[in-house]
């Protein structure tokens, strides 16, 4: 009854991570089948290397929250509760 | 308020944010040469996008931190939570 997660070549390139939770037959709600979370970029980075590339402009940068466009996450999950693929 | 006042501020808040940014960033890398004399060009664009904006204005900080016109400009509206 282990929980399944979903194919590694699927997720490992997205900052996004999708398993299958057990479904109870008794639940009395709509299953949720897939379900994410979402993991910062600086996650896959180590220590930040120096040079980045930044965001072209300083509103731009404002926009997205951070100056580096390598550490920008578009939280939450867009596709959340979509299977991907 | 014109247009221009809400263009300046936007600007001035992009502006430090890239402040903000490299701030923390030199908190930990505090031998890259590029980024600092990059957070140095920004805080002088800070300074002086600050001061266009005052001239214009009023005044962004209080206790003597801003010139004031005459008279007295602090208390003028907008407020900072009418903006």
């Amino acid at each position: 009854m282990s929980d399944a997660t979903i194919g590694k070549e699927d997720y490992m390139h997205s900052q996004f991570k999708y398993w299958k939770p057990y479904v109870s037959p008794f639940d009395p709600c709509k299953p949720i089948l897939v379900k994410s979370y979402s993991t910062p970029p600086h996650l896959y980075m180590n220590f930040q290397p120096i040079g980045l590339a930044q965001f072209q402009s300083p509103i731009q940068a404002l926009k997205h929250g951070t100056l580096w466009p390598q550490l920008y996450s578009p939280y939450p999950d867009p596709h959340k509760g979509v299977k991907p693929k | 308020m014109p247009p221009e006042y809400y263009q300046c501020l936007e600007e001035l808040q992009a502006i430090d944010f890239v402040l903000v940014e490299l701030n923390l960033y030199l908190n930990t890398h505090p031998t890259d040469l590029e980024a600092i004399k990059q957070f140095n060009e920004t805080a002088q664009k800070s300074m002086q996008l600050k001061h266009n904006f005052e001239q214009q204005f009023g005044p962004l900080m209080h206790f003597g931190r801003s010139y004031s016109s005459y008279p007295w400009d602090w208390d003028d509206t907008p407020w900072p939570w009418q903006v």
